[in-house]
């Protein structure tokens, strides 16, 4: 009996994928789980595992090719079965044939032949890109030289490390009156449909609060020390992870997804904590998932992995998928507060601030506080204010005593 | 030189100076690269020197001398005298001058030219056996572009007396009175234009159905609507089943269709194709492989499937055309030096000097539709160009190729005076990826035969300005 093996939803919104490379080919006999094929999201490049054990068939698209969700890829068969079923429908989208040849995709005479012009074509070689899968903006689906350049700034890099994306000319600026215009592209293009999706479709409402976290700030110069020696650069964050996780099993509203279409609440049962790092090409959000589960020194650990790997472009695309609630750390940088924008289907971010020497006021007296401001934005469909405020104090509450912290974490 | 025992290092070695070759050398050493250019005869290769340069000199005195005798309508009477060995002079100082150019190029971009005839010990080491010994070379990288031989027909073995080949009809000392023509090629169809235009009776035989038939059927046709007016017999579907000297002719026997005839020549050229040349290179030493057809096997980047060693040119497989080789040269040189050149070209253009010139790049109708386009076909006739009519020389045409859902420009076919020269604005606009408004929008200088391309693409929009409307095409 043969396996289909169809190209899996990964979730976050993806819909298509990029063969990179195919790591089997027909005949192959291939174990449960071994690797496939590494497809490239508009996210990270991912490796997709057999699902069965058995020989290959029958390979559908081919590297270059972009497959949708759903789509046939690959067949397997018990050892020595032969394909005995024509081939399933295999929708190629070749975008730049669809735009510049419908109806029907031809097989033009010089083989691979997109439609652009010699200099664009050798920009494309230097840039690493398959003009057969760029889809051009130009007059009959031509392909000009900066949809060739906004194609490299998406590019992302392959499991192993090696680089496919050009860090240089990332994005084709050009001069008009004086005026320097750069195209939004890559990363910074999906950013930007995200957080005008966010604003457009949540009603969002915002809290802030301050925390005095003095005794924190303590506590972490304490352990600073020991968790470098396992190689950790112990921040406040991890910390703050953990402050959050307690006010999200107390508030699990916040720890939740919204389902736009069906128009439900989500609350998930896992604490997976969306990391915002900022890259040179923009925002990304690792996710710490099971975060509940972890120490602050292994979060610690794991928050500094998934940032570098998210600057250098080699996150995984799992890691970068599942998270159920945001925490974005504006005070490495400053500000006292910001106004953070909800990363959807999620309900709710908070954004965290600079720790700032501060007269407080403790026992009729004015001392001298570690105080940090805390802002809290959130899904006015799911949540109210009342409620958000006692989460919000609740994380509060953690932070500023650490030794509650401690207790709610054995 | 080094001669002996002592090795020369050199980055590059590039076999064969024609037209590949030295422009790989050329751009090798421009690029930096320490380069020696191996040739055995001379430089320029079988195009400067027997070939393209050559021809073309001769064509064009002929294409003179004819008309200048053809002129009555124009008010010209007059009948030029050839002096043909005089037209031989000029055309070799032309082809010394050319390959004295070209040695001065390689010099003075310190290309080292070595003569002598190059053996693959390795993939990375050749001797080169010159006139004073051998000389041994170790090379990071090797560019064969050592091109190809005329093809040989069983039977009709060349002689270089009475059967010839395309470099014999070069130089005869003389305009034979009867030249018999095999082959409907592009060089047969030349040569058979070239000698009927100097005066020899010339018969083609053919084999196939109809000449020039690697191109747009519509461009052979139309050549052969001169040939009664020049005294072309054209044998189609017919072949030299044998031959036999006779005092100072020949008599060639033709078999067709319909039966056998004595054809009487002076000389018998054959022009059926050429192979490529790759014999006593010692690439079984390396680990080049061929393809069945004998060709070299390259990528696009004009690798062979040995890594140091690289292909261009008429041996490495495609039309055999100099300007294919050219680019190629430069390809597999800037790719060498580390740039990331391919031969990606969309549109090779091939032109043939016959009376009307020829000329063809891009697809054909049957390749746009082969390949699933929706072909459409565009029209204009020479008849209706101004400039044409004040040259008196009307006959031809320009089609163009294109999709019909996108407009997009595929293909051009074009008979016409100077189709040579008009036929590059169409290969741009193929590898620009233009489309018909983009060639009808572009101001074309009046009046000259470029407007022709610029009717055409009207033509094809419905727009046209100068056809009657009832003779509008599609």
């Amino acid at each position: 009996m043969a396996t289909d093996f169809r190209f899996p939803d990964v979730g976050e919104g993806i819909h298509e994928g990029k063969i990179v490379k195919w790591l089997v080919k027909e005949g192959d006999d291939v174990k449960n789980d071994q690797a496939l094929v590494e497809v490239e999201t508009d996210k990270a490049v991912v490796e997709l595992p057999a699902p069965a054990a058995g020989k290959i068939l029958k390979i559908f698209p081919r590297e270059g090719d972009t497959v949708k969700v759903g789509e046939v890829i690959i067949s397997i068969g018990g050892q020595g079965e032969r394909l005995q079923f024509p081939t399933p429908v295999h929708e190629v989208i070749s975008k730049v044939v669809e735009a510049v040849r419908a109806p029907a995709p031809p097989a033009p005479e010089a083989p691979g032949h997109a439609l652009a012009s010699p200099a664009t074509r050798q920009l494309a070689r230097e840039l690493g890109v398959n003009l057969e899968v760029v889809s051009g903006s130009g007059p009959a689906g031509r392909i000009m030289p900066e949809d060739v350049r906004n194609a490299a700034s998406r590019k992302v890099v392959s499991r192993e490390g090696a680089p496919i994306a050009v860090k240089e000319e990332k994005v084709a600026v050009r001069e008009e009156f004086g005026e320097q215009r750069i195209p939004l592209t890559g990363l910074r293009k999906i950013i930007a449909d995200r957080m005008s999706y966010s604003k457009a479709h949540i009603p969002d409402a915002v809290g802030m609060d301050f925390a005095n976290v003095t005794r924190l700030v303590a506590i972490r110069e304490r352990e600073k020390a020991k968790a470098e020696k396992d190689g950790v650069h112990l921040t406040f964050l991890p910390f703050i992870v953990k402050a959050c996780v307690i006010g999200l099993k107390k508030y699990p509203k916040f720890n939740a997804h919204f389902d736009e279409e069906k128009q439900e609440i989500v609350i998930k049962p896992r604490f997976n904590i969306s990391i915002a790092v900022d890259t040179p090409d923009g925002l990304m959000a690792p996710v710490i998932k099971d975060a509940d589960k972890k120490s602050v020194v292994d979060i610690g650990r794991e928050i500094a992995e998934l940032a570098e790997q998210s600057r250098s472009r080699k996150i995984r695309l799992e890691d970068l998928q599942g998270g159920t609630f945001t925490i974005t750390n504006v005070g490495s940088v400053g500000a006292v507060f910001s106004v953070p924008i909800i990363n959807p289907p999620q309900v709710a971010i908070m954004g965290v601030h600079r720790i700032r020497d501060t007269p407080v006021v403790v026992d009729g007296k004015i001392k001298i506080g570690k105080v940090m401001g805390i802002s809290l934005a959130f899904d006015h469909r799911v949540a109210d204010g009342a409620e958000a405020t006692l989460f919000m104090n609740e994380v509060i509450r953690h932070l500023e005593d650490p030794d509650l912290l401690l207790l709610e974490m054995v | 030189m080094v001669v002996g025992e002592l090795t020369t290092n050199v980055d590059v070695a590039v076999i064969g100076g024609g037209p590949g070759g030295y422009v790989a050398a050329i751009r090798c050493a421009q690029l930096g690269l320490e380069t020696v250019l191996i040739e055995k005869r001379w430089l320029g290769g079988a195009c400067t020197n027997e070939g393209c340069i050559p021809s073309k000199a001769l064509i064009r005195a002929a294409a003179i001398a004819h008309r200048s005798t053809h002129s009555e309508d124009l008010g010209l009477t007059s009948k030029t005298k050839v002096d043909f060995r005089k037209m031989q002079k000029w055309k070799d100082g032309v082809v010394s001058g050319l390959r004295n150019g070209i040695e001065s190029l390689c010099k003075s971009n310190g290309v080292e030219v070595v003569e002598g005839r190059a053996f693959f010990q390795s993939s990375n080491r050749l001797v080169v056996e010159t006139g004073h010994g051998p000389a041994d070379y170790e090379f990071k990288h090797a560019i064969i572009a050592t091109g190809s031989v005329p093809s040989v027909l069983a039977g009709i073995e060349y002689d270089h007396k009475w059967i010839i080949d395309s470099s014999d009809a070069l130089s005869l000392k003389s305009i034979p009175k009867d030249l018999v023509v095999v082959g409907a090629g592009y060089i047969g169809i030349e040569m058979a234009t070239m000698f009927a235009k100097l005066g020899s009776r010339v018969t083609i035989v053919y084999r196939g159905e109809g000449i020039l038939r690697n191109l747009d059927p519509e461009l052979g046709a139309e050549v052969r609507k001169k040939f009664d007016a020049l005294g072309i017999r054209l044998f189609l579907n017919s072949v030299v089943v044998g031959w036999k000297p006779k005092g100072k002719r020949a008599f060639a026997v033709v078999q067709g269709k319909e039966g056998k005839e004595k054809i009487p020549f002076e000389r018998l050229l054959v022009a059926v194709g050429h192979e490529p040349y790759t014999r006593e290179l010692g690439l079984d030493k390396t680990g080049v492989s061929l393809d069945e057809k004998g060709f070299i096997k390259v990528d696009a980047q004009r690798r062979t499937t040995d890594p140091n060693i690289f292909a261009i040119g008429d041996v490495a497989g495609g039309p055999m055309l100099a300007h294919k080789a050219f680019r190629e040269g430069k390809v597999a040189a800037e790719v060498i030096a580390g740039q990331k050149s391919a031969f990606d070209n969309v549109a090779i253009p091939l032109v043939v000097f016959s009376d009307p010139e020829v000329a063809s790049t891009g697809m054909t109708e049957a390749a746009a539709v082969k390949a699933g386009y929706k072909a459409k076909i565009s029209r204009f006739p020479l008849s209706a160009s101004g400039r044409a009519r004040t040259m008196g020389e009307t006959a031809g045409f320009v089609k163009i190729v294109s999709d019909a859902d996108s407009g997009v420009v595929l293909g051009a076919h074009i008979a016409a005076p100077e189709a040579s020269e008009l036929i590059s604005e169409l290969s741009l606009a193929i590898e620009m990826g233009a489309q018909l408004e983009d060639i009808a929008a572009t101001i074309h200088p009046h009046p000259t035969l470029s407007e022709s391309a610029m009717e055409s693409a009207e033509a094809g929009l419905g727009k046209v300005i100068h056809i009657y409307k009832q003779k509008q095409s599609q």
